[in-house]
């Protein structure tokens, strides 16, 4: 399959700072894209960039082979975007959703069938004929990826658009964004500051992290193995702390041995672990010790704070009495739920 | 009353034609600097912000000294008419109806103009639906600009020259009127002018918040 999207020796520059540096990003057909980084990452620069909203310093963004251009409404057609702000105008929900079709020339009874429809693939149908100011958040999020839907464009970018939602909504808004994607028709983008919200509709993931791309692989890959610490943080490891391999293989935190061996010679390394990896015993069961900072109820497991020799957080099972602020535990990590990174 | 209705015409015929007038050129000139990243616009609505608190009597100076005889625009043949008078008073609207339509679109989400653009918009279709979600201000920018037209006495004294029968407007008239002490007659045609104003700003605001109830219903 080509090349959909594709963005080569990417240099963009604002107020003379540097703000996005890419050598190479391609976006095969029905593939699905997220890029995941932190606020101020350059995230909706590049979205921007793919959108023709704005013209690299540097470089060449393509779609489908053809260079796109700031200010060209023909090549922005191909294109479908919805943003964190549902940036629906004040007339209906229905004019609004027609009205793109309006701008692409479709007649008046076609466009008023394919808002319809796209409306009622969203779930919003019946409020066709209501005002756009007078929705709710989640409702006009719908509207608005109505909207980009209708056009069925070649190219979905998303810029968080959940973003502004509250947890229900979100997870009501993806899962059907999800079911709406499942036939890989459409090529997407989906921009997020979410690991979980980026990760669950990605084949591939684009961390970018100061404007660069620190990691692009598929999910599965970035979760076991994420480049480096800043990206193990984004992905959502709970506990990214400094180690040592030992000259025995052990690896060691705050020099005591944690449960994890490698076999890389004695260097030091960042120690990834997933809060669930982190197990607690009995004092004397392990030569890592903790205590018990905090302990609070999280959705379905006790949170737990450790202070002592390493700073680390525990999710235990609810279904397990939890420790009691002020005890002295064993800390060990799960193998299977931990990595090390080099330095 | 054919006086009254001879004069109520010619102030409506002024003031409407500089209204419509002062539209076509503040309402783009408003979203040029509401939408534009050049340079100098900063400066553009510096003075447009400015003209927006200019004596109508210092405007009315200035278009006289310009269409006299004797002036650059002498040729024009347009001192002492109402096309003179027209001239004033667009300059007098134009300030305020592109003020108006700067900060009405600048109100918008700052994410909007993207976004249209992002759905494929053109840049007439862009500018058309930027006013479309500003019509309330923008109604808003075209009563303020009437308003300042048929309520200005300054200008129409100095550029149409209050002639009898050709370009004595309601305001001429009534500083006439006082003059002469005729305070009755003054307040008819006070009461009239009122009328006229009541009769348009209320035409246009009746479908200015009938946009805007729409909108949050």
């Amino acid at each position: 399959m080509g090349s959909v999207l594709s963005l080569s020796g990417i240099r963009h520059q604002r107020g003379g700072r540097d703000v996005l540096e890419i050598d190479r990003l391609d976006l095969a057909a029905g593939e699905r894209l997220a890029v995941l980084g932190p606020n101020g990452a350059g995230k909706t620069t590049l979205l921007r960039l793919m959108a023709g909203l704005e013209a690299p310093t540097a470089g060449i963004v393509e779609i489908d082979g053809v260079r796109t251009v700031h200010a060209d409404a023909t090549l922005r057609r191909r294109i479908g975007f919805a943003t964190q702000r549902a940036g629906l105008l004040s007339t209906s929900v229905l004019r609004n959703v027609e009205l793109p079709l309006r701008w692409r020339g479709m007649g008046r009874s076609a466009r008023r069938s394919v808002a319809l429809a796209a409306l009622r693939r969203l779930g919003v149908e019946h409020l066709a004929d209501r005002p756009a100011p007078a929705l709710s958040g989640g409702e006009a999020q719908r509207v608005s990826l109505a909207r980009s839907l209708a056009l069925e464009p070649r190219l979905l970018l998303l810029d968080e658009p959940a973003a502004g939602l509250d947890a229900d909504a979100r997870r009501s808004f993806l899962d059907d964004l999800a079911g709406l994607l499942a036939d890989r028709s459409i090529s997407v983008v989906h921009v997020s500051h979410r690991s979980d919200e980026a990760l669950r509709l990605a084949d591939r993931v684009a961390v970018l992290v100061e404007g660069a791309v620190r990691q692009l692989a598929e999910p599965p890959r970035v979760l076991r193995e994420p480049a480096d610490a800043t990206v193990a943080r984004l992905v959502g490891y709970e506990n990214v702390v400094s180690g040592r391999v030992g000259s025995d293989g052990r690896v060691l935190l705050a020099g005591r041995p944690c449960g994890l061996r490698s076999d890389r010679p004695p260097c030091e390394v960042t120690v990834a672990a997933w809060a669930t990896g982190v197990q607690l015993g009995p004092p004397g069961s392990s030569s890592l010790e903790a205590t018990v900072e905090q302990v609070a109820a999280g959705p379905g497991r006790w949170e737990v704070v450790l202070a002592g020799d390493e700073a680390l957080r525990a999710h235990l099972p609810l279904s397990q009495p939890p420790p009691e602020v002020g005890d002295r535990c064993a800390v060990s990590l799960d193998p299977a739920l931990a990595t090390l990174l080099a330095v | 009353m054919d006086a009254v209705h001879e004069v109520l015409w010619r102030s409506a015929l002024v003031s409407l034609s500089a209204t419509a007038i002062a539209l076509l050129l503040g309402v783009p000139l408003g979203t040029w600097l509401a939408l534009s990243r050049l340079r100098g616009r900063r400066l553009l609505a510096t003075f447009v912000n400015t003209g927006m608190a200019v004596p109508t009597v210092v405007v009315g100076l200035i278009v006289a000294l310009f269409l006299w005889r004797s002036g650059p625009l002498g040729d024009l043949e347009l001192i002492y008419t109402l096309r003179g008078m027209i001239v004033a008073q667009v300059l007098i609207a134009t300030p305020l109806i592109a003020g108006i339509t700067m900060a009405g679109l600048q109100a918008l989400p700052p994410e909007l103009p993207d976004q249209l653009r992002a759905l494929g918009a053109g840049r007439a279709q862009l500018i058309v639906r930027l006013w479309l979600e500003a019509r309330v201000p923008l109604l808003a920018a075209a009563m303020a600009g009437f308003g300042h037209a048929i309520s200005e006495v300054g200008a129409a004294t100095i550029v149409g020259g209050n002639i009898h029968g050709q370009t004595q407007v309601m305001t001429t008239s009534i500083v006439e009127q006082v003059g002469r002490g005729e305070f009755g007659e003054a307040l008819i045609y006070a009461g009239v002018l009122l009328a006229l104003a009541f009769a348009i700003n209320g035409l246009l605001t009746s479908v200015q918040q009938r946009a805007a109830s729409w909108a949050r219903s």
